[in-house]
């Protein structure tokens, strides 16, 4: 009896809790997005018609612009995780001051503002740029930039990337107890065994999820792509912004954005997926 | 030890007494001046116009008002509502503003219509600034080429388009320009590319004759001319993301030649931001586009007279002067009209001739239509 009213009584006070940021999450997020999407599909007064999507599909401009971004977007994902992963063992598995200022270090970026990183990579790593002149000065010549490539973008947005996924990786590699490490290596197992059959399915869960979340921040990335990557093809941050701001369109532009909002949710839900099973784990 | 009371009136004198030189024996008229440019405009009219106006007009006080963000439309509608009220539009004269705008002011004689009797100095306006006999120009800003002296001899210079095409083919990798939605720099270049595929006439683009075919028609040639460029640009065919950065990769001994803005690489070498052996040249066969600042005064001002005074001292030598030092614009009088020493300064960068290209459709088809056609021709290896 006791119990039932308590639990009445809290439920009115959890509701009241999250009910400020889900109707924010409502107003702010949801119905635009909503509304953006039926003006996608209703142009015109006429009614509702895919020819939005149509004239998407049907410029090779704009597909082209999607594959790049998700080629470029898989690309830096990977590259975030091959990575972090080596510093993230190193990390968990060594103590003493050099871990401590490695970490520091890894973290810094966290603190920079994009803009400002993409300035200093255009001097460090663009023509006649400090990776340039060293590389001089040692004798290597025939250094070609990766400024106003794919491959700039791809640098620019690890950079930016590093310190969120070392954070989830960390974390997941904490969960991995020292015993069961200990365990196996007093059964013969070596280090390559360790990480492949112990650290690894354990960890899988943060994997996924730093995954997902560099994945999702870096699909809509606009500062890097804008400033290091090339004229074309385009990120479809940088799309979109051109797409509605010079060019005026932005039915268009809206259509571009829904497609990149298809694409994360599908990611979305590979993340959400992966929370939730964590979450039944530890209850 | 002093008290309060004391203390307080004290400092109340102290600050009667400071203030008075400046409040003057007769109370001047403050005109209203309104501006919705950037910072550097409205510094330079604050710092170095109204001092030398007041000095020149102890009659006049100047109230600059920063009204940016589209504020200014707003003034402007507010003044044709006055204009129609028979009341104060509480705005005597505004820097920069189109007078096309609002719709209909012009047939209700909302603008003064600028002549050489109003306004004495206007006489000596560059012809090739004046779009509009209801705005008067008096500062601008042209794309020009800047090189590196160091690396591009003296007389291998191009002076023309052909010259220009011939010498980035000559010297591979050392030309860039910025992509055109990203700064007029690079657009303006486009647009030159344009005008060279159209008969070097400008005035085939006008603010309403873009149809779809027009432009298809039109646009399709240039794209020609610049992929038949790509190959030779800086890595094969890549685009700096902005007129910075492309005068950076200038500065940095990148490249050698850039298309900029007049304003930004003379501000930049004035600063020391921009090396000193880079040196600009304009093109003579036709030169590339650019633009006037050109200013409003409304006819119903309440301090008309005044109003007139200060456009015509914009219009003084030593304000256009100031126009080129200070700011590194051009200035809307005519170059003769200007000291020798400075004209022959800048000798190299003074256009025959200062062709535009309208904003709105045909921009966007620009726009559109390089993404499309140029900027995937890259032949990297």
């Amino acid at each position: 009896m006791t119990v039932e009213r308590t639990e009445a009584r809290r439920f009115p006070v959890g509701l009241l809790l999250v009910a400020a940021p889900v109707l924010l999450v409502a107003v702010f997020v949801l119905l635009p997005a909503i509304a953006a999407i039926v003006s996608t599909l209703r142009p015109d007064a006429a009614g509702w018609s895919f020819s939005a999507y149509a004239r998407f599909f049907g410029d090779r401009l704009s597909t082209g612009n999607l594959l790049f971004t998700l080629v470029s977007t898989l690309v830096t994902s990977s590259a975030l995780l091959l990575l972090c992963l080596p510093i993230a063992l190193y990390l968990r598995f060594s103590s003493g001051r050099l871990p401590t200022f490695v970490q520091s270090v890894a973290v810094f970026p966290l603190f920079v503002p994009g803009i400002i990183v993409g300035y200093a990579l255009i001097r460090f790593m663009g023509p006649n740029g400090t990776i340039q002149t060293v590389l001089h000065a040692i004798g290597i010549n025939g250094f070609r930039s990766p400024y106003l490539t794919p491959v700039g973008t791809v640098i620019g947005l690890v950079w930016e990337g590093i310190p969120l996924t070392l954070l989830i990786l960390l974390s997941g590699l904490a969960q991995v107890p020292d015993a069961a490490i200990e365990a196996a290596r007093d059964v013969g197992a070596g280090g390559l065994r360790i990480l492949t059959g112990i650290i690894l399915p354990l960890i899988r869960n943060s994997l996924t999820v730093a995954f997902s979340l560099s994945f999702l921040g870096v699909f809509g990335a606009f500062t890097m792509p804008y400033l290091l990557g090339p004229a074309s093809p385009e990120m479809m941050g940088v799309f979109m912004q051109r797409t509605f701001s010079e060019l005026q369109d932005p039915l268009q532009a809206q259509t571009q954005a829904v497609m990149c909002f298809l694409f994360c949710a599908v990611v979305g839900v590979i993340y959400v997926r992966s929370v939730a099973r964590s979450r039944r784990k530890s209850a | 030890m002093i008290n309060r009371r004391q203390f307080l009136a004290t400092s109340a004198a102290l600050a009667a007494a400071t203030a008075l030189p400046v409040s003057r024996a007769f109370a001047a008229t403050k005109l209203d001046i309104f501006t919705d440019s950037d910072a550097n405009i409205s510094d330079w009219l604050s710092n170095i116009v109204k001092p030398a106006f007041e000095a020149a007009h102890p009659e006049y006080e100047v109230n600059v008002v920063i009204a940016r963000n589209g504020g200014l439309d707003q003034v402007a509608q507010r003044a044709l509502a006055a204009l129609n009220a028979k009341a104060d539009p509480q705005i005597d004269f505004a820097e920069q503003y189109d007078p096309n705008l609002p719709k209909g002011g012009i047939e209700a004689g909302l603008w003064v219509r600028f002549d050489d009797k109003l306004v004495p100095n206007f006489a000596h306006v560059n012809k090739a600034a004046i779009q509009s006999p209801y705005s008067m120009p008096y500062r601008g800003s042209q794309v020009l080429l800047a090189y590196d002296s160091a690396k591009v001899p003296a007389d291998s210079v191009p002076k023309t388009w052909d010259a220009l095409v011939a010498w980035i083919k000559a010297n591979p990798g050392q030309f860039i320009y910025n992509r055109p939605d990203k700064g007029g720099s690079g657009k303006n270049f486009v647009v030159r590319a344009i005008h060279e595929a159209n008969d070097r006439d400008p005035a085939l683009f006008t603010a309403s004759n873009f149809t779809k075919e027009e432009g298809d028609k039109r646009l399709t040639p240039a794209w020609a001319l610049l992929n038949d460029l790509a190959p030779s640009l800086y890595e094969k065919g890549s685009y700096a993301a902005g007129n910075t950065a492309a005068l950076q990769m200038l500065s940095n001994g990148v490249v050698s030649m850039v298309p900029i803005w007049s304003d930004m690489v003379l501000q930049g070498l004035d600063q020391g931001v921009v090396p000193e052996t880079i040196k600009l040249v304009q093109l003579q066969d036709l030169a590339l586009a650019g633009g006037f600042s050109a200013s409003v005064v409304p006819t119903i001002a309440a301090h008309k007279d005044g109003a007139l005074a200060f456009a015509d001292f914009l219009l003084t030598e030593p304000m256009q002067t100031s126009v080129l030092n200070d700011l590194g614009g051009f200035p809307g009088v005519d170059w003769s009209v200007l000291p020798t020493a400075l004209r022959e300064k800048y000798a190299a960068v003074i256009p025959a001739s200062i062709p535009t290209y309208p904003e709105g459709d045909w921009s966007t088809a620009l726009n559109d239509g390089w993404y499309r056609n140029v900027a995937p021709n890259i032949t990297r290896g």
